[in-house]
């Protein structure tokens, strides 16, 4: 069981490392996108909230490995020389970027009326009061649903490793490592492990900026 | 974008009898996903209920399957599975497949495709299945007991009705997800609308099968993520509708079980 680990231990690295450059890429991409369209989902302009509406309802509903397909072969048909990571960390990133929205609002809609009509009071704009208020606030009591999202989007990183040949993560590796060994239990089991290594770190971390920062409602 | 937004790339999509064909195929994911749902709401039900058991092992056996399938990758199990399953049971899956059956799912990974989408879900539901029922009053289960109902009553008769209710919407979302990752069973050759809009694609681009021109797959993959779109839509509109009913024929403020986190 262990050798197989132990053997094959430079590919597993190597898809451990592949698939957490992944992931920390679509965070950043998920956590940008999520709290702009958060803020489009709780502007005082109807057509804005609209849009907002529209990008979450579109991108929660459509299968990820549909906008993998659109993302890489897709837009290289269209001539536009997209790399395979760009590609993969934006359709990952955007994927889970509707379900930040989500959260994030749901976040806002939890801090009570009264901050906000005091930053207007104060003369501050309604952005301003949203930037420095509203969302700062908001992402305190929404931590323990974005690690929950983070975590589901450790897993949905296989997804893209599997659709994009180019991005060798660690269940590629692991495909490998069972094509040159014949040991597919075994190969398999060390996979979960590697990514299992990923989501604990994960939880470990918002765990702790829970209790650091969290607010409880 | 001149070129996604070229009619010719899009007429394309609905000559001949492509937009048929991914239409059938689309009707195939559909029929997985729902027979997926049905195995894997019986069997989360029964994994529930050993998670909330008194007597340990079964307890212990319950709650490890449920951590052990809801923290691995669904397509790294749905692989495993392929590639474990035996070649006996895929022939016996060819011979012996119930006819009514689409050929998509008459094929010979189909068990493994299935296998990995209720193992998952299963143990996705069981959560959602414990929540509901832990969110009821305790006071509901002693007032059984008190009159005298056995723990299979209290359940069947008392609990189960109130706590599965409460459950639907959040089922409801778990049926989308579920809807969504029956593209996964593409990568193992199974013919769903995924696999069919990339043969559509490919056969396309050769001159002998499709005519000259490449295919435009971007614009057949738009229009597979519409098809998705729509359906879950309604899904996740029927959901809030349930809601909403709930709500008001219970006329109880309480917060229905929160949905997972299904990113």
């Amino acid at each position: 069981m262990i050798n197989v680990l132990t053997e094959n231990l430079d590919d597993f690295a190597a898809g451990l490392w592949v698939t957490t450059r992944l992931v920390a890429g679509s965070f950043v991409v998920a956590l940008v996108l999520g709290t702009l369209v958060a803020a489009l989902r709780v502007a005082d302009t109807r057509t804005l909230r609209r849009l907002g509406t529209v990008y979450v309802e579109i991108f929660r509903n459509v299968p990820l490995l549909v906008l993998l397909f659109i993302a890489f072969p897709g837009v290289l048909r269209g001539g536009v020389e997209i790399s395979p990571w760009t590609a993969g960390i934006i359709a990952l990133g955007v994927y889970t970027s509707a379900y930040v929205a989500e959260v994030l609002r749901s976040g806002v809609a939890a801090v009570s009326a009264g901050q906000l009509e005091a930053g207007l009071s104060l003369g501050l704009t309604r952005l301003a009061v949203l930037r420095r208020i509203v969302l700062p606030q908001a992402f305190r009591t929404v931590i323990g649903p974005l690690g929950s999202i983070t975590i589901a989007m450790v897993k949905n990183s296989a997804i893209v490793g599997a659709s994009i040949v180019a991005l060798p993560d660690i269940l590629k590796e692991a495909r490998i490592v069972n094509s040159n060994t014949f040991q597919t239990t075994e190969a398999f089991f060390w996979a979960a492990v590697c990514y299992l290594l990923i989501t604990v770190t994960v939880t470990v971390v918002f765990r702790g900026l829970e209790t650091r920062y969290a607010i409880r409602r | 974008m001149s070129y996604l937004l070229d009619p010719d790339n899009w007429e394309w999509v609905f000559t001949g009898n492509n937009a048929r064909f991914l239409l059938e195929a689309f009707a195939t994911n559909v029929q997985i996903a729902l027979i997926a749902m049905v195995l894997a709401l019986a069997l989360g039900l029964v994994l529930a209920l050993m998670a909330i058991s008194t007597f340990t092992p079964v307890r212990l056996a319950g709650k490890g399957w449920v951590d052990v399938f809801r923290n691995i990758p669904l397509i790294l199990l749905i692989l495993y599975l392929a590639l474990s399953l035996p070649e006996s049971l895929r022939g016996f899956w060819v011979d012996n497949a119930p006819g009514f059956l689409p050929e998509a799912l008459r094929s010979q990974f189909v068990l493994a495709g299935i296998g990995g989408l209720v193992l998952y879900n299963s143990a996705v539901l069981a959560e959602v299945f414990r929540a509901g029922i832990l969110s009821l009053d305790s006071g509901q289960r002693e007032a059984a007991a008190a009159l005298g109902l056995s723990y299979r009553q209290q359940m069947r008769l008392v609990v189960l009705p109130q706590g599965l209710r409460r459950m639907v919407p959040a089922t409801v979302s778990q049926l989308i997800t579920l809807n969504k990752d029956t593209t996964l069973v593409s990568i193992i050759a199974i013919q769903e609308v995924v696999r069919s809009g990339r043969v559509l694609t490919q056969t396309a681009g050769n001159p002998f099968a499709g005519g000259g021109v490449d295919a435009p797959i971007l614009q057949v993959m738009i229009f597979i993520g519409m098809l998705f779109v729509i359906v879950n839509f309604a899904l996740s509109r029927l959901s809030r509708r349930l809601e909403v009913r709930e709500g008001r024929r219970t006329a109880v403020r309480r917060p229905p079980v929160a949905e997972p986190a299904a990113a």
